[in-house]
């Protein structure tokens, strides 16, 4: 059983923090938070080529990860593959002994650095719970035997903001049924709109991860500007804190605010656990944790 | 109907710089209805085409012609023997009726002069809109008269992404999320339980290109046993 089911499943506190594959092959930046944080947090997620950036595959990113000492959290995009490919990569990853997935339709191909790209979007991520979950059962999605079953801790995303809210809970729920056995949000930084969300929940069998995220100055720029394209909301007095600040100080008041979101979010049981997002950065992410008190 | 665009002029007059007689084929249907490739487009490129020739020093002769059909062998048939007088022709149809017009006329050169873009409406003169992928199997009764593998640019079965932002497309914000549009009207027609269920895998093996259909009445005309 991986780190990160087991610490959910015993009702503790869970910790994920993200990686960013590179755009070559120097991973050692990429790695330099596993031997820092792998003996104090569960897991850490590794992207597909995120925002449709093409980057070092997540696949293998996850694999040295393990090299490393840590544990993964493969996330597999719809967008790229067909189906033979996204289950011969859910088989490759149980191989390797990657458990925990999530499993994700995919920032479109335009909105990347490959906009000439084909989007594939053979199934989407409610299709692909269900193909991974039979895969767990023994068959593949055209009914044939699989030589050696696969383990899987299947993972889904969950906009808690998104509205109007019908239909992602619609979605929310054929995920469940799919077999997601827990959920990941996009950073929150309005707590309100998480406790809410967990409050209209159905009670489902599922963990909760939320998103806490250090914000850059681009995205202060972006909002600002009125560009602001995000499933989620920063509220103005966040963005007032920020304002006028240097690059170093912004991002030290941004980090201090991810620690004190993540540490609120544990202190009032809002999540299971946490999806930490701190571009890769071990000084931050180990600060972060800090002001947590993780 | 079938939406096209024309080509860019510099595009379709490269492609036929070798020949001094060019016929130019319209086609009276779609692309006439999306103002590409009609009569009177065929009238105008015509005359672009003379021009600009005339400024290289050259003289050409184009022909023009436009039928009901390029996409239907009883309109096509009649024009094979016009085009034996011409080097070269340009059809102003989708690319259904340029392939049909260059099977039916062998050993001529053939060259395209509008770019098919997809199976759309027409909303007002001049804008048009897709509304299908032709993909094999119609959900369109499953969600609400609204093409989910047509209207969401990811084609996804089951809801909406995670990127919809107040009811708009992660793709392009000035479009409304399919997923939203669809939700909303099967609320209203009372028939939300219809997206209870998973939409399996979409049957991709039936989109196997080239496509063919014999219409049941006629499988035995043409030796084709179910």
């Amino acid at each position: 059983m991986s780190k990160l089911r087991e610490a959910l499943d015993a009702g503790r506190f869970a910790v994920v923090a993200e990686l960013i594959p590179p755009k070559g092959v120097n991973v050692a930046d990429m790695l330099a938070p596993v031997a820092a944080l792998k003996d104090k947090i569960e897991s850490f997620g590794l992207p597909d080529n995120k925002q449709a950036e093409m980057r070092l595959s997540a696949l293998a990113a996850s694999r040295l990860v393990q090299e490393a000492g840590g544990e993964p959290l493969l996330h597999l995009s719809c967008r790229d593959r067909n189906r033979l490919a996204l289950q011969s990569d859910l088989l490759g990853a149980a191989a390797l002994g990657i458990e925990n997935l999530l499993l994700v339709s995919g920032d479109y191909v335009t909105l990347g650095d490959h906009p000439d790209a084909k989007p594939v979007y053979d199934a989407d991520s409610a299709q692909l719970l269900q193909v991974a979950r039979r895969m767990m059962d023994g068959r593949d999605s055209a009914g044939q035997a699989l030589h050696g079953n696969p383990t899987f801790y299947l993972g889904a995303v969950v906009v808690p903001e998104a509205e109007p809210p019908g239909p992602q809970f619609l979605k929310f729920k054929k995920k469940v049924t799919a077999g997601a056995q827990f959920f990941v949000t996009p950073p929150v930084f309005d707590l309100e709109k998480l406790r809410i969300f967990q409050r209209d929940m159905p009670a489902y069998p599922i963990k909760l991860l939320a998103g806490v995220k250090v914000l850059t100055p681009a995205e202060a720029a972006q909002a600002e500007s009125g560009q602001w394209r995000q499933v989620y909301r920063v509220p103005p007095e966040i963005w007032e804190r920020l304002q006028g600040k240097g690059e170093e100080d912004f991002f030290r008041a941004a980090v201090d605010l991810a620690g004190r979101l993540l540490r609120q979010i544990k202190e009032e049981n809002l999540a299971d656990g946490v999806y930490l997002m701190a571009l890769g950065r071990t000084d931050w992410l180990t600060d972060i944790l800090k002001i947590a008190g993780i | 109907m079938i939406i096209a665009e024309r080509k860019p002029f510099s595009e379709i007059f490269e492609s036929v710089q070798p020949y001094d007689k060019i016929l130019l084929v319209g086609c009276g249907t779609c692309v006439a209805v999306c103002l590409a490739g009609g009569e009177k487009e065929v009238g105008l490129l015509a005359s672009q085409l003379k021009l600009a020739a005339g400024l290289r020093h050259r003289r050409i002769e184009v022909g023009e012609i436009t039928v009901e059909r390029q996409c239907d062998r009883e309109f096509l048939e009649p024009l094979c023997d016009f085009v034996a007088d011409y080097d070269a022709i340009v059809s102003m149809a989708c690319g259904a009726g340029v392939q049909f017009l260059a099977q039916l006329c062998h050993f001529k050169p053939i060259f395209p002069a509008v770019n098919t873009t997809f199976i759309g409406v027409n909303n007002a003169m001049g804008h048009y809109t897709e509304r299908c992928r032709a993909c094999h199997q119609c959900y369109l009764g499953l969600t609400g008269g609204i093409c989910p593998v047509t209207m969401c640019p990811k084609g996804l079965l089951n809801g909406p992404c995670g990127g919809m932002l107040n009811g708009k497309c992660e793709v392009d914000p000035q479009k409304d999320c399919a997923w939203i549009k669809i939700y909303q009207r099967l609320e209203l027609e009372g028939r939300l339980d219809n997206l209870t269920e998973i939409v399996p895998l979409h049957p991709h093996a039936r989109c196997t290109s080239p496509g063919t259909v014999i219409h049941p009445a006629y499988k035995r005309r043409y030796g084709v046993h179910e």
